[in-house]
C-alpha cells in the first residue's frame, strides 16, 4: 500500500496536529506570537526537541516563523485549521445524520407505496 | 427529534477493522431493491442525502452508475456549499457497490467506500467500509464525532480545533 501521507496534506497537517505537545504549542500561538524559548517553558523539554516539534507543525503550514527577526518568533497560521475544521465538519455531519435521513425517506416512500396501494384496491372494489 | 422517525437507530454500530478503515453498519426497515434504488439513483439521492433540515439541499446530483463512470453531489447547507466527487469500481446490485469519494476542498484526500447490503428479516443491513488514505485522516474523522457512542476516544482534536480558530 502506498503511504499517502507525503502526498495528502490533510494527513500531514491532521498527523502534526496528533500530538498533544503540538498542540499545546499551537493554543499558545492562539494568543500570540512567541520565541522559541518562551515556547519551551512550560514544557520540561529542550529547546531542540521543541524545535523538532516546531518544524513538524512548520512543515504542516501550522506555524510561520518571521523570517526578518534574529529570534524568529512563532505565529500561528490559521488558514489550514480552518480547511481542517471545515473539512472535520463535513463528517461530522455525514454518516450517522444521513443514514437516520435515508431510513426516514425509506419509511415515507413505502408509506406513499401502501397508500397508492390501498387507493387502486379500494377503487377496483367500489367498481 | 428525528430518533422517533427513525426506529433502528440503535443498530448504528462503528468499528474500526485496520489502521485506515472505519466499518459502519445499520438496519433498515425496507427491502435490499429499494435500499439499493434510494442509495444509486439521484431522484431519490437528492431526497436524503444531504438533506439533514432546513437550509440544506442537493442542487447537483449526477450519478453515471456503471463500473468507471462517475458521480457528483453537491450539498447546499447553512453555511455555504460542500460539493464530493468520485468513480464507481465495483456495482453488483443490489448487494454490493464500491466508489471513491474526494471532497472537493481536499483533492489529494481520496477514501474508498465499500458498501455492502444483506437481507435480514423483512429489512435490509447496510455495511459500509470506509478506507481513507491514512490512520491521521481516518482518526480525525472519528474524532469528529461519526463515531458518537463507539467507544473510541481521539483527546478532542475538534474541541482544540474550535478553540484555536476562536484565538487566532
Amino acid at each position: 500500500m502506498v503511504q499517502a501521507s507525503d502526498s495528502d496534506p490533510l494527513s500531514a497537517t491532521f498527523a502534526a496536529l496528533a500530538d498533544p505537545t503540538r498542540r499545546a504549542i499551537l493554543a499558545r500561538l492562539a494568543s500570540g506570537e512567541a520565541s522559541v524559548t518562551e515556547l519551551a517553558e512550560p514544557f520540561d523539554m529542550s529547546l531542540p526537541a521543541v524545535s523538532k516539534h516546531l518544524k513538524v507543525l512548520e512543515r504542516a503550514g501550522l506555524i510561520g516563523r518571521n523570517r526578518e527577526a534574529q529570534w524568529r518568533r512563532c505565529r500561528l497560521e490559521a488558514s489550514p485549521l480552518r480547511d481542517v475544521s471545515q473539512w472535520i465538519d463535513q463528517y461530522r455531519e455525514f454518516w450517522e445524520e444521513r443514514l437516520d435521513r435515508l431510513e426516514a425517506y425509506l419509511a415515507e416512500l413505502q408509506a406513499e407505496a401502501r397508500k397508492t396501494k390501498k387507493k387502486g384496491s379500494s377503487r377496483g372494489r367500489t367498481r | 427529534m428525528l430518533a422517533s422517525q427513525t426506529p433502528n437507530r440503535d443498530t448504528y454500530e462503528v468499528s474500526t477493522p485496520s489502521d485506515q478503515e472505519i466499518r459502519l453498519t445499520r438496519l433498515f426497515n425496507a427491502p435490499r431493491r429499494l435500499v439499493f434504488d434510494v442509495m444509486t439513483r439521484p431522484e431519490h439521492i437528492v431526497r436524503w442525502w444531504g438533506c439533514l433540515g432546513d437550509g440544506y439541499s442537493v442542487p447537483v446530483c449526477e450519478v453515471d452508475l456503471r463500473v468507471g463512470g462517475r458521480w457528483r453531489f453537491v450539498n447546499r447547507h447553512p453555511k455555504g456549499e460542500a460539493a464530493f466527487h468520485g468513480e464507481y469500481l465495483e456495482i453488483d446490485a443490489p448487494g454490493r457497490i464500491v466508489f471513491t469519494e474526494i471532497y472537493e476542498a481536499f483533492p489529494d484526500t481520496v477514501s474508498v467506500v465499500t458498501s455492502e447490503l444483506i437481507e435480514e428479516g423483512t429489512g435490509t443491513r447496510l455495511v459500509a467500509i470506509v478506507r481513507y488514505p491514512s490512520l491521521e485522516v481516518r482518526d480525525a474523522v472519528i474524532a469528529s464525532g461519526m463515531s458518537r457512542g463507539a467507544g473510541i476516544s481521539y483527546d478532542r482534536l475538534e474541541d482544540l480545533v474550535a478553540e484555536l480558530q476562536a484565538g487566532a
